[in-house]
């Protein structure tokens, strides 16, 4: 632990000042991004993933990263057991201090390395010889991935539940990866709150992998850089939405300013109050927020419905969403009984998102709309695969 | 101020360039100290927090000599780590390393424990098993501002045996060009000079590490 306040020289309170006066500078943002996931609609399709992989992190040295992944809960998640890795604050005397908490870094196994098959020996081998196996790069079999416990429920049939996490950065508020690194490599964009990675500025110290008690901060080998989503602050600059959220096939996702009054985002969080952070208890503000799966309903011994009780443990939700869960989960027991009932709900309606476009606040351009040119060698445009189709050459 | 005599040699380039060359092993060396960074110059308020400080800075001496052909600089480093590590094998690896530090002006106005100051900038030499005997000409105005030039005409070779790395970084006395903002040594010329180590397996990396608190005086023969 640091030293006594008096013990310290004129020039290390000098020293504090200036760190903590640069870290309060890379933390401000003029306004702020977030990101509503409804867990009643994920299907686990992991759509988001592939968008976001296709987009960002097919590119060398990142092809083991996942930035936005989705997860079967109660499961061990990734990086496997992430919930146990530590990291994040103690938060005390109302934030006024701000404690952090050793985290353990992941490693490259607990995410799940980026494995191969034998294709080629199948393939050409006769039928059965040879087995379809994955290996990693340092030829161990792979036993760990992103969502390796996919669908494996919890609890006993015909009661059994799971239910989809899909997660991506928090771009947090108060970001412990922000605060941990040395390099004053990470920053939140002013113009959106964005937490990024100045890929200039970082040199792989991963401090900050430690400090991030969600673990969605990867390692790039090749690079030398640590590496994390980066809310498609690209995108969002030409207006057009996140690439995971615009993707989603069940109208998952809203994106907006949480600090707008005017935006879904600001209506589910901090009006209806139904949207909640995971794990709050970490101390770093998260700007993803989460509807709770309300699940349906148990099954009695007697074949019938049993609503005495839920079918997901209150306790395992109060443990992931914070003892806020209950009155979430009643508001929307009372919204969508109302509308059993024929009546109207707000609440609903935003919930139902009839128009989808409508889930991305300002984020309305379609990115097939944009002039673009293609950057890669070989990558063709729409024009090009339009005439090419038509021309019958592919 | 504690001084070492940069000497001057007739010996070859290759010969010096090599860390296992009979001649480094018969050198007088001087014995340099280091010890942990203090937390107080940790720029985290996350390494601040949790870190020990009585932990960090596991290697607590280096043995040092220097010589010139008056083409290139030559320095010879000998410390002990009895597990190497040579690469990122994974995220919770960290290699070894070494840095030797210059002040561009004057000694007695950088500060060695901040890197140098937005006035009185540092010239740094960083080795690492991992850089494929590339070592990185950094440049710092402070703590946390260290950044790679573009260019580095820095050379190294290194071993590692007997639980010991032995190390030679090598240099021509003057680079010109502007990717490559460093120092430049004279014979018969005087430069300070501060060194620090990384114990990867100590989990040491950035401002967590070993470092000589105070400066040598490098002496060039003429
Ligand atoms: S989730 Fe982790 S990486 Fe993202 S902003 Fe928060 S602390 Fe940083
Ligand atoms: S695309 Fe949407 S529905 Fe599919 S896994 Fe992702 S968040 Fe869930």
């Amino acid at each position: 632990m640091a030293g006594e306040e008096n013990t310290l020289t004129a020039r290390e309170k000098e020293l504090a000042k200036g760190f903590e006066a640069a870290k309060d500078n890379l933390r401000k943002s003029d306004k702020q991004v977030g990101m509503v996931m409804d867990l009643n609609k994920c299907i686990g399709c992991q759509l988001c993933s592939m968008a976001c992989k296709t987009l960002w992190t097919n590119m060398e040295g990142r092809e083991y990263m996942w930035w936005n992944k989705v997860n079967t809960m109660p499961g061990k998640g990734s990086p496997k057991d992430w919930e146990k890795m530590g990291g994040g604050y103690k938060v005390k005397f109302g934030g006024k201090v701000m404690e952090p908490i050793r985290g353990k870094h992941p490693t490259r196994k607990e995410f799940g390395d980026m494995w191969t098959y034998n294709w080629n020996d199948v393939i050409t081998n006769k039928a059965g010889e040879v087995h379809l196996q994955a290996k990693n790069p340092d030829g161990t079999t792979p036993d760990w991935g992103m969502n390796w416990d996919e669908d494996q429920a919890t609890g006993k049939y015909p009661n059994s539940f799971y239910f989809y996490l899909p997660r991506i950065c928090n771009h947090c508020a108060y970001p412990a990866c922000l605060d941990a690194c040395p390099r004053n490599a990470i920053y939140k964009r002013e113009e959106d709150g964005a937490v990024v990675i100045d890929q200039d500025r970082c040199k792989g110290y991963r401090f900050c992998l430690e400090a991030c008690p969600y673990k969605v901060i990867y390692f790039n080998f090749i690079k030398d850089v640590s590496m994390k989503c980066i809310f498609c602050y690209p995108r969002l600059e030409q207006k057009v939405p996140n690439a995971c959220a615009r993707q989603c096939t069940g109208r998952v996702r809203w994106v907006g300013f949480v600090d707008d009054p005017k935006s879904l985002i600001y209506k589910l969080v901090k009006v209806w109050k139904v949207a909640l952070p995971l794990h709050s208890e970490y101390g770093t503000q998260p700007n993803v927020f989460y509807i709770p799966p309300l699940a349906p309903p148990r099954i009695g011994t007697d074949g019938k419905l049993d609503s005495s009780k839920p079918r997901i443990p209150r306790e395992y939700l109060r443990f992931l969403f914070g003892p806020e869960v209950d009155a979430s989960l009643d508001i929307m027991n009372t919204e969508l009984q109302k509308v059993k009932n024929g009546g109207k709900s707000e609440l609903m309606e935003i919930l139902i998102a009839r128009e989808w476009t409508h889930m991305f606040g300002p984020y309305t351009v379609d990115p097939a709309t944009l002039e673009r040119k293609p950057d890669k060698k070989g990558a063709y445009s729409r024009e090009d695969l339009t005439s090419l189709l038509e021309n019958k050459k592919i | 101020m504690e001084k070492i005599i940069c000497k001057k040699t007739s010996k070859s380039n290759g010969e010096l360039l090599d860390s296992d060359n009979a001649f480094w092993k018969s050198c007088a060396k001087v014995k340099v100290e280091t010890t942990g960074t203090p937390l107080a110059n940790q720029p985290s308020p996350y390494i601040k927090g949790v870190y020990d400080e009585k932990k960090i800075g596991a290697v607590k001496e280096l043995s040092v000599f220097s010589v010139h052909n008056t083409e290139n600089i030559f320095f010879y480093f000998e410390w002990s780590s009895s597990n190497p590590n040579r690469e990122i094998g994974d995220i919770n690896v960290f290699p070894d390393g070494l840095g030797v530090l210059f002040p561009f002006g004057a000694i007695d106005q950088t500060q060695i424990k901040e890197m140098g100051s937005k006035e009185y900038p540092t010239n740094s030499w960083y080795w690492r098993p991992d850089f494929k005997e590339k070592p990185k000409n950094q440049v710092a105005h402070g703590l946390s501002t260290s950044t790679y030039t573009k260019k580095s005409s820095v050379q190294s070779h290194s071993s590692w045996n007997n639980k010991a790395w032995r190390l030679v970084m090598s240099r021509p006395l003057k680079v010109s060009g502007k990717d490559e903002e460093t120092v430049e040594f004279k014979p018969g010329g005087t430069i300070g000079i501060g060194f620090a180590v990384w114990e990867g397996n100590n989990g040491e990396r950035g401002g967590v590490k070993a470092f000589s608190k105070e400066w040598r005086e490098l002496v060039l023969e003429g």
